[in-house]
């Protein structure tokens, strides 16, 4: 008896391993419907975007590099999907030189299905008139600092090598007042330079997509009004793909409330690990007694 | 001299670059503009050149003397010259000078990044779900009350991070956001005056000399 105690104290790291393997893989391959409930922060991104004038526009900061490209990157889709169905206005940038080609990959996409879909000119999603992809400046502080006071004089060149001041977009996109929020995506500190510097100089609304595991951190910044909503982690992405097909009608693949069934069954079994670990632990300790 | 001239550019650098948050006046304002847009930018440009420069060098000579693993060198070397004339020459989606398919074969750099460094990093990242995992199984251990409550916080925000939480108890998302609102929050917030302090007079002691670690230990 104490043998099973023991072993379940002491789980081979293996079996770990391959049953997290397994629950990972198998709904990915045989996915169970899982629809998420918006939970707040992400509720007041998603409506605050939803109300942006049409002399505003959103700015999409992909500051995430592709190690987090699984769990961030449904978020930029969907906030580009609810940006061009709604007919906002949308710059975009990084901050990390590795976030150009997935921010590229973003709006191809995105444009894409929008294209496809469309009937009219009006309907079309075109460079330079609906959307600008300012491309990747360095060092975080000058783009940051740069952009409350002229956004062409950071960016002087838009990512395809367009001279931004003659672009139709940025005639009415010159700095931060023309801008209704800009939302940094990222697993790195990013955010928190947006919220130090444009928000508290410039005033300009800031709202965030992190990591799941970097949330934590953006909460004391949500409360004091500071970030105006966010999307936390994969759950968080899930759930403006919810809204944004709810409440627009957009259809598109929802990556992050397909990941939702692997997501939630790793989740499980770390849990059973524990419970089955403090069960080995308590019992064994009874017996020491 | 050797000590002197980087103190004293530190000095500068570290006023120039606080003051213009403190002093709205345009002189101050245009001084900053100027540090900030062309000084700060030239300073990186050339960082970057030496970060090229010198990965090249490190691999070059481990080439060159046969160190332990020089193989690989190879592979860095190669890639970072393949693909640096690839998306210097070859534009961004194959519309470039370079040609960059042969038939329906791509090999622009956003199709080399997307399929490739995408998922390689992707992998390297997806290896930590597996120590986490390993590592929570072994740490979180009701030994004493503190370790409880934290086993306690972290099944309630694990379970609350998934949508199946909602279906088995529907109020279990909402308690995991309070959590995150409130304790986390106070915590947070504590945390963050002490690192803000902290930081603030390591920062003045690097400025005005005191702190003189990053000259390499010279006293």
């Amino acid at each position: 008896m104490t043998n099973i105690w023991e072993k379940l104290a002491k789980l081979d790291r293996r079996i770990i391993y391959l049953f997290l393997f397994l629950v990972v893989v198998i709904p990915l391959l045989f996915p169970f419907k899982l629809e998420p409930k918006p939970m707040p922060p992400v509720v007041k991104l998603f409506n605050y975007i939803d109300t942006i004038p049409e002399s505003k526009a959103l700015i999409v900061s992909v500051d995430y590099t592709p190690d987090t490209e699984p769990e961030l990157h449904p978020m930029s889709i969907a906030l580009l999907r609810h940006a061009f169905a709604r007919h906002i206005k949308v710059g975009v940038l990084t901050l990390q030189v590795m976030g150009l080609g997935l921010a590229q990959d973003a709006l191809s996409t995105v444009t894409n299905e929008f294209n496809s879909r469309a009937k009219t000119n009006a309907d079309s999603i075109i460079y330079g008139r609906d959307y600008v992809f300012w491309g990747w400046q360095t060092p975080v502080l000058v783009p940051i600092l740069g952009m409350g006071e002229n956004i062409a004089n950071v960016f002087p060149v838009d990512y395809y090598g367009n001279r931004t001041d003659t672009l139709q977009i940025m005639e009415h996109l010159k700095n931060y007042n023309d801008v209704a929020i800009l939302v940094s995506i990222s697993g790195s500190a990013i955010p928190f330079y947006y919220i130090t510097y444009a928000q508290t100089s410039f005033g300009v609304r800031i709202g965030a997509g992190s990591t799941a595991v970097q949330a934590a951190d953006f909460y004391p910044y949500l409360n004091s009004g500071q970030v105006t909503g966010m999307m936390s982690g994969m759950k968080g992405g899930a759930e403006y793909e919810q809204l944004v097909e709810e409440r627009l009608g957009v259809k598109g693949r929802r990556k992050a409330t397909d990941a939702m069934s692997s997501q939630t069954a790793a989740h499980i079994w770390i849990m059973i690990t524990i419970i089955l670990g403090n069960i080995g632990y308590f019992a064994l300790r009874r017996r020491k007694k | 001299m050797k000590v002197r001239l980087p103190l004293l550019l530190v000095l500068i650098a570290g006023i120039l670059g606080a003051i213009p948050f403190l002093i709205p006046h345009s002189i101050v304002q245009s001084i900053d503009n100027e540090f900030r847009n062309s000084v700060l930018r030239i300073i990186v440009a050339f960082s970057l050149v030496l970060g090229v420069g010198s990965i090249i060098r490190h691999h070059v000579d481990k080439i060159k003397r046969k160190r332990e693993h020089w193989q690989y060198s190879w592979i860095l070397v190669v890639t970072l010259v393949v693909t640096g004339v690839i998306g210097l020459f070859g534009g961004i989606e194959g519309n470039g000078r370079l040609p960059t398919h042969i038939a329906n074969f791509h090999f622009d750099i956003q199709t080399i990044y997307m399929n490739m460094a995408v998922p390689l990093m992707a992998t390297m990242f997806s290896m930590l779900a597996f120590f986490m995992a390993s590592a929570a199984y072994r740490a979180f251990r009701a030994r004493n009350f503190e370790a409880t409550l934290l086993l306690v916080a972290a099944f309630i925000l694990m379970l609350g991070s998934v949508p199946l939480s909602s279906y088995i108890f529907p109020k279990l998302p909402g308690f995991a956001e309070w959590i995150l609102t409130v304790p986390n929050t106070a915590a947070k917030r504590g945390m963050g005056f002490g690192i803000a302090l902290g930081t603030l007079a390591t920062s003045l002691k690097i400025i005005l000399g005191i702190e003189r670690g990053w000259l390499g230990g010279t006293k």
